[in-house]
């Protein structure tokens, strides 16, 4: 089982809350700045990636299990998420072979 | 203890060789559900994603007030209901019951907080006309589909996880459920908020008007 001794107290995870909502903040303040859509969205994505991993590290004390249980479980979701990412740009595809709405 | 029982003992240990994750059961199996709704909530926003990126026209209803001032409260109150928990968890693995349905109560309060907010988005819009299929502002319909099916998903997963926080908060009272419950629906409840960190900058902060 997890040693409780391992993981942080709460005064780490008070640190961690509050850099949680400066991530936030930046992803507000980026939204007021003129970003091209495509730019605002991976800037947006790289920082709830980060956000994500944060927590899943810390909040879910996935970095004080085993390490078995990292790899067996983020790796297989990164790949399901990553072949996703190959399908979805045929949705492009399926746009311009449509029939032009009269 | 007679040969036979001993022989017996050895059998048992044999046959219950330890989690190859050093985990309980329960929170392995907390685990992989979590990581089937993770790819869950990912095809949803990946599909979102795209349309939102490959529709040029598409809605922006947001103004920073009320709508993103909204949004950041709800943020700050579900991110904080993650802090609450974790301080249920510490307390129920140190054994203080009553400092551990504290902090629960407390983190069931600020999900109630959480849904409430969130509803009341929800009939700001309606009231402004939008809704699954409709788009007051003219162009694309898709924004209402994509935003309500989305947070309407998260919701039931906030929804959900106070109901099951509440019956493992009176099990645990009752001594009929242990520390290993709330851990595991501690997991849960933090998988919840994981979710919020992707959905309210691709659903509020791409949708603010600029």
């Amino acid at each position: 089982m997890t040693d409780p001794k391992q993981q942080p107290g709460m005064k780490e995870y008070i640190a961690i809350w509050v850099g949680l909502l400066c991530i936030v903040g930046i992803e507000t303040f980026l939204t007021t700045l003129q970003l091209s859509t495509h730019r605002l969205l991976a800037s947006l994505l790289l920082l709830a990636f980060i956000e994500a991993g944060i927590a899943l590290l810390y909040f879910m004390h996935l970095k004080y299990e085993k390490p078995n249980l990292f790899w067996s479980l983020v790796p297989a979701v990164i790949f399901v998420l990553f072949m996703m990412n190959h399908i979805w740009p045929d949705a492009y595809r399926m746009l311009n072979l449509r029939v032009p709405i009269q | 203890m007679s040969e036979s029982e001993i022989t017996l003992g050895a059998g048992h240990a044999a046959a219950m060789e330890p989690s190859p994750y050093a985990i309980q059961s329960k929170k392995l199996t907390m685990w992989l559900f979590i990581i089937s709704d993770a790819v869950t909530f990912g095809a949803v926003l990946f599909g979102y994603s795209y349309l939102r990126a490959g529709t040029p026209n598409w809605p922006t209803p947001f103004h920073f007030s009320p709508s993103i001032v909204n949004g950041l409260v709800m943020t700050f109150v579900l991110l904080t209901s993650s802090l609450t928990m974790l301080a249920a968890v510490a307390a129920a693995k140190q054994g203080r019951k009553s400092s551990c349905l504290l902090w629960m109560s407390a983190t069931i309060v600020l999900g109630i907080i959480f849904a409430t907010l969130h509803l009341r988005e929800w009939f700001h819009l309606f009231a402004d006309g939008w809704s699954l299929s409709k788009n007051p502002l003219g162009g694309p319909v898709q924004f209402g589909a994509t935003f309500f099916s989305i947070t309407g998903l998260h919701l039931m997963h906030v929804i959900s996880g106070i109901i099951a926080l509440i019956v493992i908060a009176i099990g645990y009272k009752t001594d009929w459920l242990d520390a290993g419950h709330v851990e595991t629906t501690g997991l849960y409840w933090h998988f919840v908020d994981l979710v919020w960190m992707f959905v309210f900058p691709l659903l509020y902060l791409m949708n603010t008007a600029r």
